[in-house]
């Protein structure tokens, strides 16, 4: 019947057995999550260092006063943001055009679509180590074709207008394939009759994407760029091991920043400061999602 | 007619472009472990994997302590697994189950975590390490990687709990099946293959987890692949080719599960964002 | 051996009323039927009795002793579900030892690994796997144990579980629409057999269904609902022979009683329109009424023989016996005939007449077989027998 209507359990427990199941995995997070997200809130206003991270005394707003004040904040911000950006579009835009390439099938499809997932499969440690090598200024593969055809060596990760570019090369390379699953799943829902209906109709195929297939995969879209420019947030391990935030900040971050600023330059309290300016900026995404997709379900509704 | 042709042979070229981006880094890696040799920054590589020379390439590998490595790797990925599982289920049982207050509370702060970024709480759960002995100590690590998967685990758990009937359960009752056994007995080996999804990305979350394994743990002995392997970075000289041998055998169960189950994974990962 | 009392029961749902203050007793070893139509209540009520809904007010009494809080294993039954609920995991053996096992199980078999062995332990042991198979054979399904439920076909599915339901030897036994997943054939068939397994038994049956034919043949009492409100609790006898308003009629028998508003002007009954007819029998007071009978104590007659002149509408013939559906139509001294109403009153008569659509005929009826209702309250007005007629 109707599933609220069941009673689990007689009488007093009744009101208790949610809890009872809800309580241990609950507690876990409030002690391994949400206690210490609220303790590097309060870090942030303290000046604690990582020689006596459990001392430190507060100083109200003083870490964001010269977090503000710092030039590099408003790099890292900027890269940060960039960075996010730019692998949405890139990252959506190439999963998409891969899962529209290999939706309907052709001989070795299964084959295609195995190695085409690689990039989302391999351990970010694993991926850093061998775009590292094949990024090599001396000896690296991308440097010795541009050799064999005469050209000049790039620096592709110590150079301050090629390091972005590579990192996000990277980057790219490791979500596409999750979109593409997302898209390919999606586009199996489009229904084979309104496309032909549509085709029937004289519309040419770029007319068929656009009135059929891409109102079918938009939420699937926005529901995958959230996850990447999140992701782009939370990323660490492949920048800071490519580039370490370098050349000059270029790559840098909020998340390396913050690990730098705490074990490198061992100012906890900064640190923590450019970890509250991360919250937020995770948590906006998560709300521009949730608004925009409300409303397109609100305008699906009517 | 000519159009269509042209169509189909674009799309074979688009096709063939891209498999060659998303598969070269791979390939390369495969060719540098099997050139086995050590001066390759100076001499430059042989663009074909050299088969014959795999017994090189695996006394090379002797000198990289990938064995013990692989094992703490396993032991990492193995506890967040089991811990994650059993913190999970619970979560998506009564997520699923029961209609409480405060529920819509618990769906939002799981679907939190998967927003904050690791780095924001490696702070924090350092300090916290040092107070309770946690630091350097594989448990420690493992309690820090669940923080993460948990949620995710719950998610999945969560929506395939979703699919199975009350009157299953509701029979289960009836028989006299304790409240814990019903989760136990009935209704997690009914969702074997969601559970199966939920145990490979815990899994693979926990192997290749760097962030807190490279800043938790100091003593070399405990190093997990992935901080063994990162710690070549920058070094002077580096056995590359033993690297990259290395860096395919971490690789290689990562991708061949995530080739298996992909899309219970994409249905997991998605699942958390789609029901906040 | 329980007897079942309920009190003013109620089950809401927020605003919306389910079940309004049920009362009733449900006595040892009868086979009682719930009967009425989808969303009626009735199911709530059956999950009421297992403990598996909240009882919003009132009080459910197992032999005198407030029920209301106890939970399902206290009150020592057994639930067979619409859809079977048979653990799909677990084959058949398992299934139907899976009351068992938890009977012996203990708190700390809940460890991992342990689980596992202590069940498949339980499972074999002696008592356990007796038992099992005892049932098993009764239900002829010695053959199925150790295949999964997805193996077996909708008959033996429903076996296996009534087999799980009878092997904890419970006192009280809740079925919940049980053969409505089944053919018709099938559905005829397990009838029989639940029928004769209560007898075997000799414990309590509440069974649930929206099918007549169940309740009719398989119940010691029957009490039919709708919308929440017990119409009637009565044998098959008395709710078939004396429904207690024009729902319980019309919702028993199949085609169901037929019912003829009329008005009453004397010992003169008028239909809607210009047809009327002097009533032989005792008559109730009051004018505006309805007129029921049963279409088997209907007569079917030649035109004109009849008080009631008709038009056949529809013939369905079943072999043995044929309904026929007639419609009334008015004036019978003119040539032309005008139609009365646009609900068939049905005949059912023995035999395979050679009746064809549209012939022109006309009904009769004896007095004694006439149930009146009142056509404001539709609650039926009891009439002194013609108890003279012996005289």
């Amino acid at each position: 019947m109707t599933p609220g209507s069941s009673k689990w359990l007689s009488g007093k427990g009744k009101a208790i057995a949610p809890y009872v199941f809800i309580l241990p995995p609950l507690a876990y997070l409030a002690v391994f999550m949400f206690w210490p997200l609220a303790r590097q809130m309060w870090l942030s206003l303290t000046d604690t260092r990582l020689t006596n991270p459990n001392g430190g005394s507060f100083v109200g707003l003083e870490n964001y006063q010269w977090l503000f004040d710092d030039p590099e904040f408003y790099t890292t911000l900027n890269v940060t943001v960039l960075y996010a950006a730019v692998t949405v579009v890139l990252g959506v835009a190439l999963g998409t055009i891969s899962a529209l390439a290999i939706n309907r099938p052709f001989p070795g499809r299964p084959l295609a679509r195995a190695i085409m997932l690689f990039g989302w499969a391999v351990p970010n440690v694993a991926a850093s180590l061998i775009w590292l090598w094949m990024y090599n200024e001396r000896s690296g593969v991308f440097n010795d074709m541009l050799a064999s055809l005469g050209l000049d060596r790039v620096s592709w990760l110590t150079s301050t207008h090629m390091a972005f570019s590579s990192i996000v090369a990277v980057t790219v390379w490791q979500v596409a394939p999750f979109v593409m699953l997302v898209v390919l799943a999606a586009l199996q829902s489009v229904p084979d009759e309104v496309r032909e209906a549509a085709r029937v109709d004289g519309a040419d195929a770029l007319s068929v994407f656009r009135a059929v297939t891409l109102p079918h995969i938009l939420p699937s879209l926005q529901l995958v760029s959230l996850l990447v420019a999140v992701w782009s947030i939370r990323r660490f391990d492949i920048i800071y091991l490519l580039t370490g935030g370098g050349p000059i900040g270029s790559t840098s971050t909020l998340v390396v920043k913050i690990r730098q600023t705490a074990f490198e330059s061992h100012e906890l309290g900064v640190a923590s400061a450019y970890g509250a300016i991360g919250l937020i900026l995770a948590l906006l995404v998560a709300f521009v999602h949730f608004v925009t997709d409300r409303r397109r379900q609100k305008w699906m509704a009517q | 007619m000519t159009s269509t042709i042209a169509l189909s042979i674009f799309r074979y070229v688009l096709i063939v472009a891209l498999v060659a981006f998303a598969g070269f880094p791979i390939y390369w890696m495969a060719s540098t472990a099997l050139s086995a040799n050590s001066e390759l920054y100076s001499t430059g590589q042989v663009p074909w994997p050299q088969l014959q020379k795999l017994p090189e390439l695996i006394s090379a590998m002797a000198g990289v302590p990938i064995g013990r490595w692989l094992f703490n790797t396993f032991l990492i990925a193995c506890g967040t697994t089991v811990l994650s599982l059993l913190l999970g289920s619970l979560a998506g049982y009564a997520l699923s189950r029961f209609r409480f207050r405060g529920r819509g509370l618990v769906g939002f702060l799981l679907f939190m975590t998967q927003v904050v970024p690791e780095a924001l709480i490696l702070v924090p759960l350092y300090a916290m390490f040092i107070t309770l002995g946690l630091l350097n100590n594989l448990m420690g690590l493992v309690l820090a990687n669940v923080g993460f998967s948990l949620p995710v685990a719950a998610f999945i758990l969560k929506s395939a709990m979703d699919s199975i009937p009350y009157e299953i359960e509701e029979s289960a009752i009836i028989d006299n099946c304790p409240r814990f056994g019903i989760l136990s007995m009935i209704v997690l080996p009914l969702i074997m293959p969601s559970v199966a999804a939920a145990a490979v990305i815990a899994f693979f979350a926990g192997w290749n987890e760097f962030l807190f394994a490279s800043t938790f743990l100091m003593d070399r002995s405990l190093w997990p692949t992935s901080v063994g392997l990162a710690s070549f970075i920058g070094q002077y000289e580096t056995p590359l080719s033993a690297v990259m041998g290395a860096a395919l055998l971490f690789s290689v169960p990562a991708i061949v599960f995530f080739l298996l189950i992909q899309r219970q994974i994409v249905a997991g990962l998605t699942a958390g964002a789609v029901k906040g | 051996m329980p007897e079942l009392t309920f009190k003013n029961l109620s089950k809401s749902f927020g605003s919306h009323v389910v079940i309004d203050a049920f009362n009733a007793t449900i006595e040892d070893g009868e086979f009682l039927v719930l009967l009425g139509p989808s969303g009626c209540g009735k199911s709530t009520l059956l999950r009421m009795i297992a403990g598996l809904s909240e009882i919003t007010s009132g009080e459910l009494l197992f032999d005198g002793d407030r029920a209301n809080d106890w939970h399902p294993r206290q009150r020592g039954v057994a639930f067979v579900f619409q859809s079977y609920a048979l653990y799909p995991h677990m084959t058949v053996r398992a299934n139907i030892a899976f009351p068992l096992v938890m009977d012996a199980f203990k708190k700390w078999y809940h460890l991992p690994i342990v689980n596992a062995v202590a069940r498949r332990r339980l499972m074999k042991s002696p008592d356990i796997a007796a038992r099992t198979e005892n049932i098993a054979r009764q239900l002829e399904l010695d053959s199925l144990l150790d295949r999964r439920p997805a193996s077996l076909s909708g008959g033996q599915r429903q076996r296996v579980a009534l087999a799980r339901a009878l092997v904890r030897n419970p006192s009280l036994y809740l079925l919940d629409e049980p053969l409505s997943n089944l053919d018709a054939k099938l559905r005829t068939q397990m009838r029989s057999e639940i029928s004769a397994l209560h007898h075997k038994v000799g414990k309590t049956f509440v069974y649930v269904t929206h099918d007549q034919v169940e309740a009719m043949t398989m119940a010691t009492r029957i009490i039919v609902m709708n919308k929440g409100e017990v119409q009637q609790i009565d044998t098959p006898e008395g709710i078939y022979n004396n429904p207690a308003n024009t729902f319980v009629a019309r919702f028993v028998g199949a085609p169901p009683m037929n019912l003829v508003p009329v008005t009453r002007k004397g010992r003169r009954l008028a239909t809607s329109n210009a047809q009327a007819w002097n009533h032989d029998g005792e008559l109730p007071d009051g004018e505006r009424l309805i007129f029921g009978v049963r279409p088997e104590k209907l007569q079917f007659l030649a035109w004109g023989q009849g008080r009631m002149p008709a038009q056949v509408a529809v013939v369905e013939r079943l072999g043995a016996e044929t309904v026929i559906g007639c419609r009334l139509v008015s004036d019978e001294h003119g040539g032309t005939t005008n139609l009365v109403e646009n609900d068939l009153v049905f005949v059912r008569i023995s035999g395979n007449p050679r009746t064809k659509i549209n012939e022109q005929c006309s009904l009769d009826y004896h007095a004694e077989d006439v149930v009146w209702f009142d056509a404001h309250t539709q609650t039926r007005i009891p009439v002194r027998a013609a108890a003279p007629a012996l005289v």
